[in-house]
């Protein structure tokens, strides 16, 4: 229990580093919603089970609360970050007829298109509450800047570090249930 | 990892270190360069030290005087060739000079041939196709002036060759993540003797709010701590000359970070029909090198 305590703390703090200076600093002006720690959805879902999605779906709620953007829209966030991986984990575990190895140039393309379909789910769960609590955002910009942030950052960063830990780090995937 | 792995990791590390002007651009101009350096790394060595201390320390008590003369080595290198840069890079603008940076690609199987290792043919095609990309995308905008910062660069670039060949030998034969600790807290020694000589501000000085430490905090653990990690990782089953033909592409994500990010954060890249060709061919280039031939995938199988 103690190590599995720990775990999840070492999830907190790694989702905290990499959030956390993001939120803080607006990298490209006029452009504020840039959300690398997405990457870490797929890792969290694959490496770490429900626990991983519960963590990875309230951290961001969190983060909503600490920076001052908790709004109706949250619950809605909320779902969806947790949707999102769990889905994923759900598809590869369960679905799939192979592990999401990331050894074949056919295995990264399939884990790819994984990920650009739990983007897009992720999106259509959170744009309906922003555009109806929320008329003034432009809810089609909104649904793109979701979409891209929940899968570029899995695809470009998420996939090497998950070759690194898998194959240099010993961590090992969520055992699959057939 | 398997080839294919260590190709996708060099191509994210790529990614990485294009991203440094982005990153950079959030710090003002009155935090000096060497300081950026000496902080970042300094932050990037506690949190693998942090992370990883009990590996560090096995790796330590398995050779400890080899491995940190082999960082040093590593460190000093690496300072040289980012001094070279830095000062060579006045003289060019964000595009010309992220392809002035990528002639390693050609210096560096010039410096295998003549170290006689076997450098491939598909290497020596690919490098070519790079060289061509870089002399049709500088070429047509060079002038005298730029020699100085020419002649810098291709040293930085010589410098850099052997950096590299020297981290692919020692990658695969120390443990990636203690030489990433050292060479970071190495070159993060060093940069705070040049901050003190260059630039003798303290760190008091400097002009904290939560913009630079935020900034100085993605670099730490994003550059410095997970691409420089990721980069000895992807070494070990890389040769020299593929990384460093793969590390050309950061001419690509250059070109594309100029044209599409607002010009408050990077000169904008103003995309000539030779630029275009310049990037045509250099990821032709990679294309080649990292496409598996069938007789690799049956090896790496």
């Amino acid at each position: 229990m103690i190590r599995k305590i720990g775990t999840w703390f070492l999830l907190i703090l790694a989702y905290l580093i990499v959030a956390v200076p993001f939120k803080v600093m607006g990298v490209i002006p006029g452009f504020t919603d840039i959300r690398p720690v997405m990457l870490l959805g797929p890792i969290y879902a694959l490496f770490f089970g429900i626990p991983g999605c519960i963590i990875f779906a309230l951290m961001n709620l969190v983060m909503d609360a600490v920076s001052g953007g908790l709004a109706w829209s949250s619950i809605a966030g909320l779902l969806s970050n947790f949707a999102g991986p769990f889905l994923f984990m759900y598809y590869w575990k369960r679905v799939a007829k192979t592990e999401p190895h990331l050894k074949t140039m056919g295995n990264i393309a399939h884990f790819c298109i994984v990920i650009v379909i739990m983007a897009v789910l992720e999106a259509l769960i959170i744009t309906p509450s922003v555009a109806v609590f929320y008329p003034d955002v432009n809810w089609k910009l909104f649904f793109v800047t979701v979409t891209l942030n929940t899968s570029l950052f899995p695809i470009l960063f998420g996939i090497p570090l998950m070759i690194l830990m898998q194959e240099e780090l010993g961590f090992k995937q969520i055992e699959r249930k057939t | 990892m398997n080839s294919l792995q260590a190709n996708i990791c060099l191509m994210c590390v790529t990614l990485c270190w294009s991203t440094e002007v982005i990153i950079f651009a959030c710090i003002p101009d009155t935090v000096p360069p060497f300081a950026t350096t000496c902080l970042t790394s300094i932050a990037g060595a506690i949190l693998l030290g942090l992370c990883f201390f009990k590996r560090i320390k096995k790796a330590l008590q398995k050779k400890e005087s080899k491995l940190i003369k082999r960082c040093l080595q590593l460190g000093l290198l690496n300072t040289i060739y980012n001094i070279l840069y830095l000062y060579g890079l006045d003289y060019f603008d964000v595009s010309s000079g992220a392809f002035t940076l990528s002639m390693t690609v050609v210096v560096l199987p010039v410096i295998l041939f003549t170290l006689k290792k076997k450098v491939s043919v598909k290497t020596w095609i690919s490098a070519g196709f790079v060289f061509l990309g870089i002399l049709l995308a500088v070429g047509n905008n060079a002038n005298f002036g730029q020699l100085m910062g020419a002649v810098m660069i291709g040293v930085g670039c010589i410098v850099r060759a052997v950096y590299i060949v020297i981290l692919n030998k020692y990658a695969s034969e120390d443990d990636p993540i203690s030489m990433s600790a050292f060479i970071s807290a190495i070159v993060a020694v060093i940069s705070a003797v040049m901050w003190l000589v260059t630039d003798p501000t303290g760190f008091a000085d400097l002009p904290w709010n939560k913009e630079i430490v935020a900034s100085l905090a993605i670099y730490s653990y994003f550059i410095v701590a997970f691409a420089q990690t990721l980069n000895i990782f992807a070494q070990k089953k890389s040769t020299p000359a593929n990384a460093t033909i793969i590390y050309s592409l950061e001419i690509v994500f250059s070109v594309i970070w100029g044209t599409v990010l607002p010009a408050s954060l990077i000169d904008n890249t103003v995309l000539t029909p030779w630029i275009i060709a310049g990037v045509a061919l250099v990821v032709l280039g990679n294309l080649i090198e990292i496409i598996p031939s069938p007789k690799e995938k049956l090896s790496d199988t």
